[in-house]
Order: structure tokens, then C-alpha cells, then sequence
């Protein structure tokens, strides 16, 4: 898999991106990318009009582009990712002033064959949603896409479950930037709530994979299990308490970070793909 | 009156809740009562403290009066800031006498050599806690009133709790002035920190219940008891488990309120060990670790984990320790020799 161009993806790291999960979408042409922008932009004015404003205060002149990524996908099968940013000015500063980026949302689909092979001809597979920035504005562009493709959004939760497996998953990778491998457990029905972070020098944590995972290029739930099974023993054997029993909520690496909110930060470009391959791969799970 | 001075006192008032600001104005008797009797303090919080600058005007507030105000303010609401604990040392046995007016000038004196522009106010208070506020400027500026430091001295321990704010070069210059002023012989920071300033002290005053042996098992005790389910089928499973729980739970942790914290964190540098069978990581050098706990009330949370089946019972001594060493930030490396499993601290 070739992967993306790091410039043109490089804008996407480091921020954080909500996920949701989108039914294929009917009618949905990559040649008329301009048309969507142009009614998506009156349908947001539209809103504001009927009082269902965005922002408190000033009143912006939202512009909305929509385009193409062509460099994110896994297979040939794959639709090509499609971003769509809204930006804004303020009317009364000059026309050619700096717009701001105010929100940014982008279908994908990376190696989605599961989904793209059994869906009929005049559906679009983007079944991965990110989206960054105010709520108010993804509730809007969410609305649009809903009534105009006839799709469905879902928030994506990431489950402990899937939490482990990119825990381990990237704990492998190589990366030359060296962060811990921190592991974010809570326990909110005591008491008095507790939070448990459990971090992990890369090196130690790379080295105990490697001797965990015993085929090269496949993981199995087993390897995964066995893993975190050891993380949890030497908690255990210094603070006698079971992490198992706790809930893992959040898994950060030099790679990425995962929240189980469904809420996501990609921190390598050499790793985006996969990343979103997996993620594609959850909002596939959710969506059949 | 200064224009600083005037603005310092509105933000100050402003810090306090609404209900609370009259009260707060008493204590620091800066306004009489008659002043004080012409405050509307059902008024929106802007203009009742537009409206004190103005009696302070016409008293002549300077800064040395506003930062009296301000030390009462974190007096009654010490946490909204951290504390960390200092410990002083002594060579030698003998307690000398504690003369307060004698600390304050060899403070003052050996702060001002080294940093004239600097801004120190004294305020005693009746359990023996000297508070002393520094606000810092440098060579060049005058101190900044929204930069400071507070320091609280109980005079008759080596204790000395600090809330060093933003400025932390200034603070060997702040531990320097507190040893010469209290004739001690030196100072070092303990690894102990929290929001809550009583619960270090009750920490290091030791004045929380503490822990006991017990050497003898002691019969059950019948409090706590959930009511008996008139229901026969219904019964307790596992209730002497859940019984020795709660007794070792509460010969660990002791009988009273817990001290409050809100994190504890462990560095470790231990070894891994596995089950062989396994087949993983058999490494000569230690696994390194990063472990921070955060509750509201760690201490208290910690405790519950236990009967909720989450832990065992008695939990590690590397958390139940927390009290009785004074610390919430510990290093761990394994420990040399016979006894596998067995940690030290330094």
C-alpha cells in the first residue's frame, strides 16, 4: 500500500478528530464536488436564518469548500477521501482578508472492501467520518449529507476491546520520535473516582511485544491478550490492584492516540493509513 | 492611590464569592464599619468591587494594606493553589526560643539583599502558622502583585509548606531566607504535594488516624452490617471474605477520614517478571514505568477499591505507605537479594 503523500495528509496530525460512523451514500459523485459545497453553503445560511445560529455574538460569513483526497485510500477499491472545510470571515472586515478555519469534517474509506463489494451500484462507501472543530457545525454538515444521500451518522465508541489491539499494534511500530506507551484506565463508580495512568517507556514496552508476537505481519487476539495480560501482572505485583476490573479509556503512543469516546489523534503521517484502516474497519463493524 | 494598587484590590475582591466578600472586608478592618455600611452587596460583584476601590481611595490604600486583604483571601481558600512540603533540618538538639519579630526582620533582610524589589507581608494566626506573602519583581521592575509566593510556618515544627506560584527560580532564594531567618541549618523539599494545605499538614503533623498492627485476631465487629433480608433464599455470599476485607481494609488505612490528595505518582524501575511458561520478556534491565493515580480524594478512593472487588486486601504498601512517609511521589527500584517481589523506595 503506497502510502499518502506526508505533505498534502500533514495538516491532518495533531488535532483532534471526533469519529462517526456513515451508511454508504446514495447518488454521491466525486464530479460534482463544487455543486455540494455551493448547497451545503445555503443550507447553512439557512439555518442561521431560522435562529438555529452556530455562534454566539458576531455573525460570520461561513464559506464551505469541498474536495477530494486522493492520496487516502487503501485498495484501488477504495473511494477516494473526500474533505469538506468551513471557513470564516468576518463581513466587516475587507474582502480579501484571511479566512479562518473553523471546522473541518472528511469521509474515508481505507480498505473497506467488506462493505464497498456488497452495497449495489449507485452507492458511495465512506463509512469512516472525522470531524474537528464546534459540535454545532458537524450537527449541521451531518444534517445535510443525512437528507441529500439519504446516509446515516452514528458516533464511533472505540471499545477496550479495540483499545488493546491499538495499544499493541502500535506499540510495534518503529518510530523514530520516542513517546511513552501511556495506557488510561478509569474506575468512575467508586466513592471518589479514580484515574490510572500507566505509562510505559517505548523501548521496554517495544520489547515485550516482540517477544509476545510470534508471527511476523499478523497479530492474533491471543498475542493481544497476552500483552496486556503482562502489563496488567506487573501492576499487579507492585499495587495489588486489576487493571482488568478497570476500564481502559484511552491509549496514547508516538503513532496516535485513542479515547473511547471515539475520539482520535493521529500524531505520524507514516502511519495515518493504518491507522485508518482500522478505524474504517470499526465503523464498518458498526454499520452492519 | 496608586493605579496598580487600585485595580489589585478589585481583582482581589472580585476572587471572593459574593456572600463571603463582607465578611472578608471585616477581617481585614482596612474599611470601618460605617464604610462598610454604605456597601451594597446585593449588586452584581463588578460593581461592588468598583465600589470598595472607591472607599479605599479615600482611605489611601497602598500596596502593603491591599496585600493583607490578599493574604486573608488564601487563608480561607488555601486550595485553589498547590503546596509542596519542606522539611528544615538542625544540627544539634537544643529548641531555641522562637522570637517571631526576630524571624521576620532576618527574612526581610536576607530576601531584600539579594532582591530589592520584593514585596513581603507577615500574618500570624492563632494554631501557630505564620503565613508570610512574596510578591517577586526583579532587578529591574517592581514586584508583581500577581506574581507570589506563599509560605506557611508553623514555627514550632521544621515544617514549612510553600505554594512557589509561577516563579520557581526564586525559590532557592526563598528556602535560603527561611533557614537563616529560622536558625536551621538547611531545608529540602519533600516529595509531597497537594491542592489541600490541611491535608499535608494533618500529613505531617501526623493528625490523621493512623494504621495499627494488630497481633491478635480481634472478633468481628457487628457495625456495618447491611439489615438481615427477611427472605431466607436471599443470602451473603462470600460475607467472610467480604468481612476480613473490611477489618484488613480498616487496620491498613485506620478508622478516620483520609488525608486528601489528589494524585500520587511512581516512577518504576523494577524488573518484569513472568510466568516462564510464557515465554515473554526475560530482560536483565529494568521495565520502566510511569504509574500516576488522580482522584478528587485519592486516599479515600484507594480505600474502596478492595470492597468493590478490584483489588486485594490488604492493597500494596506502596500506596497504604502514602501517610505515614509523607509523600505522594515515590521512585521504586527492585530491591537486591533474597526477597523477590519486595521494593524500595529511596
Amino acid at each position: 500500500k503506497e502510502n499518502a503523500d506526508p505533505q498534502r495528509t500533514a495538516f491532518l496530525l495533531r488535532k483532534q478528530w471526533t469519529l462517526y460512523s456513515v451508511t454508504p451514500l446514495y447518488r454521491f459523485s466525486n464530479a460534482r464536488l463544487r455543486d455540494y459545497a455551493r448547497l451545503l453553503s445555503a443550507f447553512i445560511a439557512a439555518e442561521k436564518q431560522k435562529g438555529l445560529a452556530v455562534e454566539v455574538g458576531v455573525e460570520l460569513d461561513i464559506k464551505v469548500v469541498v474536495s477530494s483526497l486522493p492520496d487516502l485510500k487503501g485498495s484501488d477499491q477504495d473511494q477516494a477521501a473526500i474533505l469538506v472545510q468551513l471557513s470564516s470571515r468576518s463581513p466587516a472586515s475587507p474582502k480579501n482578508s484571511e479566512e479562518k478555519l473553523i471546522w473541518s469534517g472528511w469521509f474515508c474509506c481505507v480498505s473497506g472492501d467488506d462493505l464497498s463489494e456488497n452495497v449495489p451500484e449507485d452507492f458511495t462507501c465512506l463509512p469512516l467520518f472525522l470531524a474537528n472543530g464546534a459540535e454545532s457545525y458537524t450537527s449541521i454538515v451531518g444534517s445535510w449529507f443525512q437528507k441529500t444521500f439519504d446516509c446515516c451518522f452514528r458516533r464511533l465508541a472505540i471499545s477496550p476491546l479495540n483499545l488493546s489491539w491499538m495499544a499493541a499494534m502500535w506499540t510495534g511500530c518503529k518510530v523514530d520520535k520516542t513517546a511513552s506507551v501511556e495506557l488510561v484506565f478509569s474506575v468512575p463508580c467508586l466513592p471518589q473516582p479514580l484515574d490510572i495512568s500507566y505509562a510505559i517507556h517505548p523501548e521496554d514496552a517495544k520489547a515485550l511485544w516482540d517477544t509476545v508476537q510470534k508471527t511476523p505481519g499478523e497479530i492474533t487476539q491471543e498475542e493481544v491478550d497476552v500483552f496486556m495480560d503482562c502489563l496488567y501482572s506487573h501492576f499487579h505485583r507492585h499495587f495489588k490492584i486489576y487493571l482488568s476490573a478497570t476500564k481502559l479509556v484511552k491509549v496514547s503512543t508516538a503513532i496516535a492516540s485513542a479515547h473511547c469516546d471515539g475520539i482520535i489523534k493521529f500524531l505520524q503521517s507514516q502511519y495515518l493509513t493504518g491507522v485508518l484502516m482500522l478505524l474504517t474497519e470499526l465503523a464498518i463493524s458498526q454499520i452492519q | 492611590m496608586d493605579e496598580t494598587v487600585a485595580e489589585y484590590i478589585r481583582r482581589t475582591v472580585l476572587k471572593i464569592p459574593r456572600d463571603q466578600i463582607k465578611t472578608m472586608l471585616q477581617k481585614w478592618g482596612f474599611l470601618s464599619e460605617t464604610q462598610l455600611q454604605t456597601l451594597n452587596f446585593h449588586q452584581i460583584k463588578e460593581n461592588i468591587s468598583q465600589d470598595v476601590v472607591q472607599l479605599c481611595e479615600e482611605n489611601s490604600a497602598d500596596i502593603k494594606q491591599a496585600a493583607v486583604l490578599d493574604i486573608i483571601y488564601n487563608h480561607i481558600y488555601p486550595n485553589k493553589r498547590v503546596w509542596s512540603v519542606y522539611q528544615m533540618n538542625k544540627t544539634g538538639e537544643e529548641t531555641e526560643f522562637f522570637d517571631l519579630t526576630d524571624f521576620k526582620k532576618k527574612f526581610k533582610r536576607r530576601l531584600r539583599s539579594a532582591l530589592k524589589n520584593v514585596t513581603i507581608n507577615f500574618r500570624e494566626y492563632e494554631d501557630n502558622a505564620i503565613w508570610i506573602r512574596i510578591a517577586w519583581g526583579t532587578p529591574y521592575t517592581k514586584p508583581n502583585q500577581y506574581k507570589t509566593s506563599y509560605v506557611v510556618y508553623h514555627s514550632q515544627t521544621p515544617y514549612v509548606f510553600i505554594s512557589a506560584s509561577v516563579l520557581k527560580s526564586n525559590l532557592p532564594l526563598l528556602c535560603q531566607a527561611l533557614v537563616v531567618a529560622s536558625s536551621y541549618h538547611d531545608i529540602r523539599e519533600m516529595e509531597l504535594r497537594s491542592h489541600s494545605l490541611n491535608s499535608l499538614k494533618d500529613i505531617v503533623f501526623k493528625r490523621y488516624s493512623q494504621n495499627f498492627q494488630t497481633y491478635y485476631p480481634r472478633p468481628l465487629q457487628e457495625r456495618n452490617v447491611a439489615p438481615e433480608s427477611t427472605d431466607l433464599r436471599i443470602i451473603q455470599e462470600n460475607r467472610n471474605e467480604k468481612e476480613r476485607i473490611q477489618r484488613v481494609n480498616r487496620e491498613v488505612f485506620g478508622d478516620g477520614p483520609q488525608p486528601k490528595l489528589e494524585f500520587a505518582q511512581y516512577k518504576l524501575e523494577t524488573m518484569f517478571k513472568s510466568d516462564p511458561k510464557m515465554d515473554v520478556l526475560d530482560k536483565k534491565e529494568p521495565f520502566r514505568c510511569l504509574v500516576k493515580f488522580s482522584s478528587p480524594h485519592l486516599l479515600e478512593s484507594l480505600k474502596s477499591l478492595a470492597p468493590a472487588g478490584m483489588a486485594d486486601a490488604p492493597l500494596s504498601p506502596l500506596l497504604t505507605c502514602i501517610p505515614q512517609k509523607a509523600r505522594n511521589y515515590f521512585k521504586i527500584r527492585e530491591k537486591k537479594g533474597f526477597l523477590p517481589g519486595s521494593f524500595v523506595s529511596p
